[in-house]
Order: C-alpha cells, then sequence, then structure tokens
C-alpha cells in the first residue's frame, strides 16, 4: 500500500504538480501582464517625463514640433484671415473649404522642385545660407521660460543678452544670400536689409534694457516673476508700442517688409532661391516672428503668467503663454491687410527721428520709477 | 473764341516771316495749317514758338510722297493759351532727306524724330539722341513706312 | 537700343519685360543706393507697324486694327478713326449716334481710370487684392457693354455715318443702376485707400511736375491736368455729343503721384455724370446714315482729335482716292507721356521705391506708345 501512495506522489509530483505549478506561474503572470497593462500609460508617461524631460521638450515643446507646427500652422492662418479681410477666400480645394491640405501640398512641392543655382553665383554661401536662416531664430526661441522651471537653454542673467545677440546675427544672413546669388536685385535687397535692421535694433535694445531694470535683472525668468502683479506694457507703455513696431520689424512683415518688395525688387535678396531653399526663406520669416512674438510676451505682456487653470500650475502656465500668443498672431497679421510698404527713406526716419528718442524717453521714466521705489 | 482769330494770326505770320512760308491754310476753327521752306525752318520754328506762344509740343510724323519724290514731315503744335493746333509741315526732296533736328525748339520732339528716322530715313542734324526708338537695334531691313519698302515674309 | 553710357559709381537694373510691375517694356536706372539718377526708357517690345498695317486695309477693315492699340480704352480710339473717315467724306451721323457715341466712350473712360487706380494702389505694395476689386468694378461696366453692343471689349460698335445698332428696351435703367452702384464704390476706394496715412506718404511730393514743365515737355492727359493746365480736347475741340454735355474739366494743382491719381478720380465721377445726363437725355432718331459699302475718298487730309483716357489722340489721315487710306499718322499719348516719364529723374529726386509708384501715375500703355 505504501508502494502505490509513493509512486502516487511521485507521479503527481513530478507530473501534475509541475502542470499545476506552472499553469499557477502562467495565470499569474497574465494577471500581472494585464495590470501592468492598463497602468502602463501612467507608468510610462512618469517614466519617460521624469527621466527625459529635457528631451521632450526639445522635441514637443517649445522646440522643435512647437516651432514648426507654428510655422506651418500661422502659414495657413494667415493665407485665410487675410483673405478674408480682402474679400477673398483663401486656400479652398485641398482639404474641403479650409484648405489645411494646401499646406502639406505647398511643402511638398516646395521639396520636389529643382534647386537652381545662378551662374557665378558663390555656390557655397549660397546653398548654405537658407539652412541657417531659420535656425537663428529657433536658437532665440530656447530662451524663453513657458514656466519657472521650463526653459530648454537657461542661460541664467544672461537670457536676455543672449537673445538680442542671436538676433543680431540674423540680419547677416540676407546679406549674404543677397551677394552670393550675383544679381543685381537681390544686392539691393541686402543694402535694404542692412539699413533696415540697424535702424530697428537700437530702440528695442533700448527698451528690452528697459524692462530689464524694471525687473533688476536680465534673468527672463525673473523679468516674467517680476510682472506677477502689473504687467509691463502698463508703465512702460511707450516702451511696448516701441516694441511692438520693432516685432514687426525685425520679422519684416508688411508695412516693413522693404527687402523684400515685390513690385520693385522681385522678392529682394530671396529672388534666385528655388525649390527647397525658398521654403527656408519663408519659414524662417514666420520662426522669427515667433521668437520676437515670444519676447514681446515676455518683456510687457507678463509672460506665462495668469491664473492657475483646473489647478494645474505647470500646464496652466504653459496655456497663458500659449493664448497670449494666439492673440498676438491675428493683431500682426492683421495690419499687414491694412497699410501698404513703407519707403525706405521713411522707414529710416521712423527709427531715427521718432523710435530711437522715444526709446531713450522710455528708458528714463523707467530709472526715475526705479528711482522713486516704484517698482523695487 | 471769337470769329476771324485764325485769319489775324495768319496774317500776323505771313506779315512777320515772309520769306520763311510757303503756304498758310486755315483747316478749322483753331487749327492751322502752316507750310515752311527749308531755308531758315529753324528760324521760323524759334519764331513760332517765342513770338506766337506755340509752346505745348504734341507729335510730329512724316509722309512719304513717291510719285511726287518727296517726303513732307510734320510737326503738331498747341498754344496752350489760346488752345490753337498748328500742323507745321515742310517737303524734303526723296534724295536728300536731312533737316535741322526741332528739338532745339520744343524738347519732347526727341522721340518723334527717332522714330521718323528709324521709319522714313529722315536724319535730323543735332539730334541729342539718334538711336532707333521702336526697331531692334540690329535692324537692317531698310525704311518700314517708306512706300517702297519691301517686307520680309515670315516663314510658315 | 543701343543704350547710352552708364555713368561711374552707378548702377544699371534693368526694369526689365521679367519683372512682376514692368508692363511690356524695358526701363533702364541708374542707380546709387536708392537714388535714381537717369531713367531711359527702352520702348518697342510691342511694335506691331499698326501705321503700316492700316495701309493695306479698307476703311472700314481699319476700324479692326486700330482698336487693338489700347485694349481697356478701345471705344475712345475707335471713335478717333472714325471721325477722321466721317470728315474726310463729309457725312455727320445723326444726333443720337453721337450721344450713344459719347456714352460708350465715358464708359471706357471709367473702365480704363479703374484699371490705372488699381495699378496705382497695388504698386505701394497695398495688398494685390484691390487690383481685383477694381476688376470687378469693371465687370458691371463690361456687362452694360456687352448689352448694348454685343461684346465686351472691341467691338467695332463704331460705323463712319453712326453706330451700328440702338439702345436695346430697358437699357437705360440698367445703366443708372449701375451708375449708382459704381458711386457707392468710389466712395469706399476714396475712403480706404486714398486717405490711408502710409498710401499718402507713399504718393505725396512723389515726382512733382510743375505746370511750365508739363506744357514744355508736351504732357497730356491726366498728367497734364494733374499739374494745373486745363487742356481737354472734349472742351477745346468738341466732338461727338461733349459740346452739349454738362461737365466740367478737372484739375489738380500739385503736379505730384496724388493729384494724378485724385485727377483719374473725379474723371470718373465726371463720367459718371455724363453717362447720367446721356441715360435721361438722350434724343431720338436714327442711329446711322448710310455710306457706300466700298468706300473710296477723294485726295484730302484731315486731323481728328479724341480725348482718351490717356491723354490726347490724334490721327491725321491721307486719303488719294482708293480704297485704303495713303498714311495714317497716330499721335499717341502714352508716346509722349514716356518722354516727361524719362525727364522726371531730373525735375525731381525719386529713388527706386518710387519707381512703381511713379510708372503708375503717369499711366502709360506701351501698345500705344510703340504702336
Amino acid at each position: 500500500m505504501n508502494d502505490l501512495l509513493t509512486i502516487w506522489k511521485a507521479l503527481f509530483t513530478y507530473t501534475i504538480a509541475p502542470l499545476e505549478i506552472s499553469g499557477k506561474l502562467i495565470a499569474g503572470l497574465f494577471n500581472s501582464f494585464t495590470s501592468a497593462l492598463w497602468s502602463l500609460p501612467g507608468w510610462l508617461l512618469r517614466f519617460f517625463w521624469f527621466n527625459f524631460k529635457p528631451l521632450m521638450q526639445v522635441l514637443l515643446l517649445p522646440g522643435l514640433a512647437f516651432i514648426l507646427l507654428f510655422a506651418i500652422i500661422v502659414v495657413w492662418f494667415e493665407r485665410k484671415f487675410l483673405a478674408r479681410a480682402m474679400l477673398k477666400v483663401g486656400p479652398y480645394y485641398c482639404g474641403k473649404r479650409s484648405g489645411w491640405l494646401q499646406l502639406i501640398a505647398d511643402f511638398l512641392k516646395l521639396f520636389l522642385k529643382e534647386i537652381i543655382i545662378p551662374y557665378d553665383a558663390h555656390k557655397i554661401l549660397f546653398l548654405l545660407m537658407p539652412v541657417m536662416l531659420p535656425t537663428i531664430p529657433a536658437l532665440a526661441v530656447i530662451l524663453i521660460p513657458f514656466d519657472q522651471n521650463w526653459v530648454l537653454f537657461n542661460a541664467g542673467s544672461l537670457s536676455l543678452p543672449m537673445f538680442i545677440a542671436i538676433a543680431g546675427l540674423a540680419p547677416l544672413i540676407p546679406i549674404f544670400s543677397g551677394w552670393a546669388a550675383n544679381n543685381k536685385y537681390t544686392i539691393i535687397g541686402s543694402f535694404r536689409t542692412a539699413y533696415l535692421y540697424i535702424s530697428a535694433e537700437i530702440p528695442l535694445v533700448i527698451c528690452a534694457a528697459a524692462t530689464a531694470i524694471m525687473a533688476g535683472s536680465f534673468n527672463l525668468v525673473e523679468i516674467v516673476e517680476a510682472q506677477a502683479n502689473l504687467w509691463f506694457a502698463v508703465p512702460q507703455f511707450i516702451g511696448f508700442v516701441i516694441f511692438f513696431l520693432g516685432l514687426i520689424i525685425e520679422s519684416e512683415r508688411t508695412p516693413f517688409d522693404i527687402p523684400t518688395a515685390e513690385v520693385e525688387l522681385v522678392m529682394g535678396w530671396r529672388t534666385e532661391f528655388s525649390g527647397i531653399l525658398f521654403g527656408f526663406t519663408m519659414m524662417a520669416e514666420y520662426v522669427g516672428f515667433l521668437a520676437w512674438s515670444l519676447l514681446f510676451i515676455t518683456l510687457y505682456l507678463g509672460g506665462f503668467n495668469g491664473p492657475n487653470v483646473l489647478g494645474l500650475p505647470l500646464y496652466s502656465h504653459v496655456f497663458w503663454l500659449l493664448l497670449k500668443l494666439a492673440v498676438l498672431v491675428p493683431i500682426v497679421i492683421i495690419i499687414r491687410g491694412i497699410f501698404p510698404r513703407l519707403r525706405m527713406d521713411q522707414m529710416l526716419r521712423l527709427g531715427w527721428y521718432y523710435l530711437t528718442p522715444l526709446a531713450v524717453l522710455n528708458l528714463f521714466i523707467v530709472l526715475t520709477l526705479k528711482l522713486l521705489g516704484v517698482f523695487p | 473764341m471769337p470769329e476771324g482769330v485764325e485769319e489775324t494770326f495768319v496774317e500776323a505770320v505771313r506779315a512777320a516771316h515772309p520769306d520763311f512760308i510757303e503756304s498758310v491754310e486755315v483747316l478749322r476753327p483753331r487749327r492751322v495749317s502752316l507750310v515752311g521752306k527749308r531755308e531758315e525752318f529753324l528760324g521760323l520754328a524759334k519764331a513760332l514758338k517765342d513770338e506766337f506762344g506755340f509752346t505745348h509740343p504734341v507729335s510730329a510724323g512724316a509722309v512719304d510722297y513717291l510719285k511726287e519724290n518727296r517726303m513732307r514731315m510734320n510737326y503738331y503744335l498747341m498754344n496752350p493759351s489760346s488752345r490753337f493746333m498748328l500742323i507745321l509741315g515742310i517737303d524734303l526732296p526723296r534724295d536728300d532727306l536731312t533737316l535741322p533736328s526741332m528739338t532745339q525748339v520744343w524738347e519732347a520732339m526727341s522721340f518723334h524724330e527717332r522714330e521718323t528716322r528709324e521709319m522714313f530715313g529722315i536724319s535730323f542734324e543735332d539730334h541729342p539722341n539718334p538711336i532707333s526708338l521702336l526697331l531692334p537695334p540690329d535692324w537692317k531691313g531698310g525704311y518700314p513706312l517708306r512706300k517702297d519698302f519691301e517686307g520680309e515674309e515670315t516663314q510658315p | 537700343m543701343s543704350e547710352p553710357k552708364i555713368e561711374p559709381d552707378l548702377m544699371r537694373v534693368s526694369w526689365g519685360p521679367q519683372h512682376p510691375m514692368s508692363g511690356q517694356t524695358r526701363i533702364l536706372l541708374d542707380i546709387d543706393g536708392e537714388i535714381v539718377h537717369r531713367l531711359t526708357a527702352d520702348l518697342g517690345f510691342t511694335h506691331r507697324g499698326i501705321e503700316k498695317i492700316l495701309e493695306n486695309r479698307t476703311f472700314l477693315q481699319g476700324i479692326i486694327p486700330i482698336e487693338r492699340m489700347v485694349m481697356v480704352d478701345t471705344a475712345n480710339i475707335g471713335l478717333g478713326y472714325v471721325l477722321a473717315i466721317e470728315e474726310a467724306l463729309g457725312v455727320e451721323p445723326p444726333e443720337r449716334a453721337d450721344w450713344i457715341r459719347s456714352m460708350i466712350c465715358e464708359f471706357y473712360r471709367i473702365n480704363s481710370h479703374l484699371y490705372a487706380f488699381g495699378l496705382q494702389v497695388e504698386a505701394t505694395a497695398y495688398f494685390p487684392a484691390v487690383f481685383l476689386w477694381t476688376t470687378i468694378d469693371r465687370e458691371i461696366i463690361l456687362d452694360l457693354q456687352e448689352q448694348l453692343t454685343g461684346a465686351r471689349w472691341s467691338y467695332n460698335f463704331f460705323m463712319p455715318g453712326g453706330v451700328h445698332a440702338d439702345i436695346p428696351e430697358g437699357f437705360q435703367d440698367k445703366v443708372l443702376e449701375g451708375v449708382e452702384y459704381l458711386r457707392g464704390r468710389f466712395k469706399q476706394y476714396w475712403g480706404a485707400m486714398v486717405e490711408n496715412a502710409i498710401f499718402e506718404m507713399r504718393n505725396e511730393g512723389v515726382a512733382v511736375l510743375r505746370k511750365e514743365d508739363a506744357i514744355r515737355l508736351g504732357a497730356t492727359g491726366p498728367v497734364l491736368r494733374g499739374s494745373g493746365v486745363d487742356m481737354d480736347v472734349r472742351k477745346d475741340d468738341p466732338y461727338a455729343a461733349y459740346g452739349d454735355l454738362d461737365f466740367k474739366v478737372v484739375t489738380e494743382a500739385e503736379g505730384d503721384a496724388m493729384a494724378r491719381l485724385k485727377v483719374r478720380f473725379h474723371e470718373i465721377e465726371q463720367s459718371l455724370d455724363i453717362i447720367e445726363q446721356v441715360a435721361n437725355e438722350i434724343p431720338g432718331g436714327p442711329v446711322r446714315t448710310r455710306i457706300p459699302l466700298f468706300l473710296r475718298i477723294k485726295p484730302t487730309e484731315v486731323l481728328s482729335r479724341v480725348e482718351t483716357a490717356r491723354g490726347e489722340l490724334g490721327i491725321h489721315m491721307f486719303t488719294d482716292g482708293g480704297m485704303n487710306p495713303y498714311r495714317v499718322q497716330i499721335n499717341s499719348p502714352s508716346l509722349r507721356n514716356m518722354y516727361v516719364f524719362e525727364r522726371l529723374a531730373e525735375l525731381d529726386e525719386i529713388l527706386l521705391a518710387d519707381v512703381p509708384v511713379v510708372i503708375n501715375s503717369i499711366d502709360p500703355w506701351y501698345l500705344d506708345s510703340d504702336r
């Protein structure tokens, strides 16, 4: 009898039991797998966000995806919005009356077109300049704070001077590319770019310095925090207006798009670019617009400040910054539909006779307010 | 406009410069046609501008009378204060097509004289810029508006 | 054309045939930075030899090529040729035909001035849609013309002896409706564009042509009237029904680009008044007197002058008894204005950015100056 029991125990131990145990193991693995599956997104998000946050920021917001999407969406918005102002319709056929597929169509067309290099042009500069053109304002975008800790490159107290320095590189590219194309129209466009930027940068820098004085630091995060109670647009109203004009001038939009005046210069310094090089120059205009708009909002309109939305301080700051951007962009676009273009000498007169003295006046007002202790 | 003004003008011109004029004719109210002699044509033109007030140049053109072996060059002038129109003509024999240029008197005749030179072959002395106006710079086909001009057929 | 020499230190830019705003011509600009030191017009790109063509066509066949001189203004030019034939024949058209001719010519003057206005606004880069708005307004006029004559622009409606056909039923009401609509549009244009601050900056004081220079250089049309000289062939040498109609000759005193634009604007308003008068007061009667089908005109010479939208057009016709005219000398207004344009660089300081504004304020039509 004991032998039968032993044989039964042996059989159980070596055949059925392993099956049972393995069955339990398999069932247990399956259970944990399904439970892990339901909790995977949150886990994944937490994993990536807290371990790879800088990468996410660079890729998504405010990095590559944000800049490209801004350029594309604002192009579409401008075409539709401005078309309604001109009693036209805008892109209509690609994409069911809103024309959003038109952008993809245009982008593909630009990619697929042939790149023509003019005879006797300086090949290296001609091919290199448009590539550098959108990257310079994009470099400036990374300095803008989207929240106290959400800055791609936190340069500390050098962030505002660094922005101005990077933006100062921007006019060099049109000048080089206009010369490199070996064409009289482009060289005239280069001359005009030089005049334009010289007359516009000085008032802008003075006004930016005035905001930094009022905040007490050059760090953009601290400038935004100093506007927690009152936006700088209110005491520095003159600087607000000058910087708004400077924003339009620096991004070369009408009424100041003198270097690329089509009626005279056949697209100015952009004349000889074709294909994707032209696509870069078009994109650069909007990336520059983005960079200067963000700086304008940061310096004068309170940056990312705003009441908390849904109790999420991190995301509500981003939301407020994007909301202010979404209000500013249509205003600048509609200005294009109201005014003709200025002439070069009228632009220079505006910059040197009016904007520069007013910027200095603004600086004196800020210094006075600071010395009187109104803004500690 | 009072009647007879044209006759007054005709008499005044005849009285002032009898030697320079070949014939005068009143075409319509305020329109007179004057044909001058080749000698002193420049003097006549200057007199018309300075004394009679024809300061507004209108146009200039030529006509080729092949059968009579002459060409007529017409200048159209206008007096801005009295709105008088004058057609000043001059006959040129076809083998001696030279004429002092009227750009010395009315500057705006420059374009019209350039066109007449390239279309008819009349050469204007002292013209400041005697290059072709409408025809290409390498045109070798002759003078198009002459009556004996043979055009080339274009290839089908 | 062999080009004049460039002075040292100047750059020659060819505002050439391949250019967004140059039209069918080439203009050489000698510039030093932004200042234009010399303008040279290189005409002849559209020379078709219309004067020679007319010598090889019969009198009636010649109406068709000559209308192709200016496409936005064909009625006035065709009328010039037809008036020359009538005067050579000694035929007077009936009165109703004269009034119809005046109405069509005034419609065409509005057409041409709208086109020029759209181009001048576009030259200051005030978004190109303005040119499309003026094109839409021209559609009203072209629709009315189509109802009257059967064609939209070149319709050979004027015959020596009268016009082809009478006004259809109900046409006068449509004309008055069209006139009301256009008057409303011009108020909008004036407010939105002419009184725009930057538009005034771009146009006032640009290329001032003084009165003495305008007369001396042979300007004509709105260029002359914008400098304060009130010469208008419709008043000086009346033809068609202009002797009976009541209108003013519009002049402005300043002589800059803005003055020329305002002259065109007010001329449109005067044209609308004339059209209203014609629609309300046109006399009855026949519209045509018969002329022989195979015309031969005895040897004579005839000069007829009309006021087109761009200036005074003269047609000096020489006949010799044959079926074709012996010679037709066309005194084109745009050729005279192009000479004025060349001299503007010496008279007033022009910047490179002003060149499209100046060209469009002078409003040459290159097919007209080249013939």
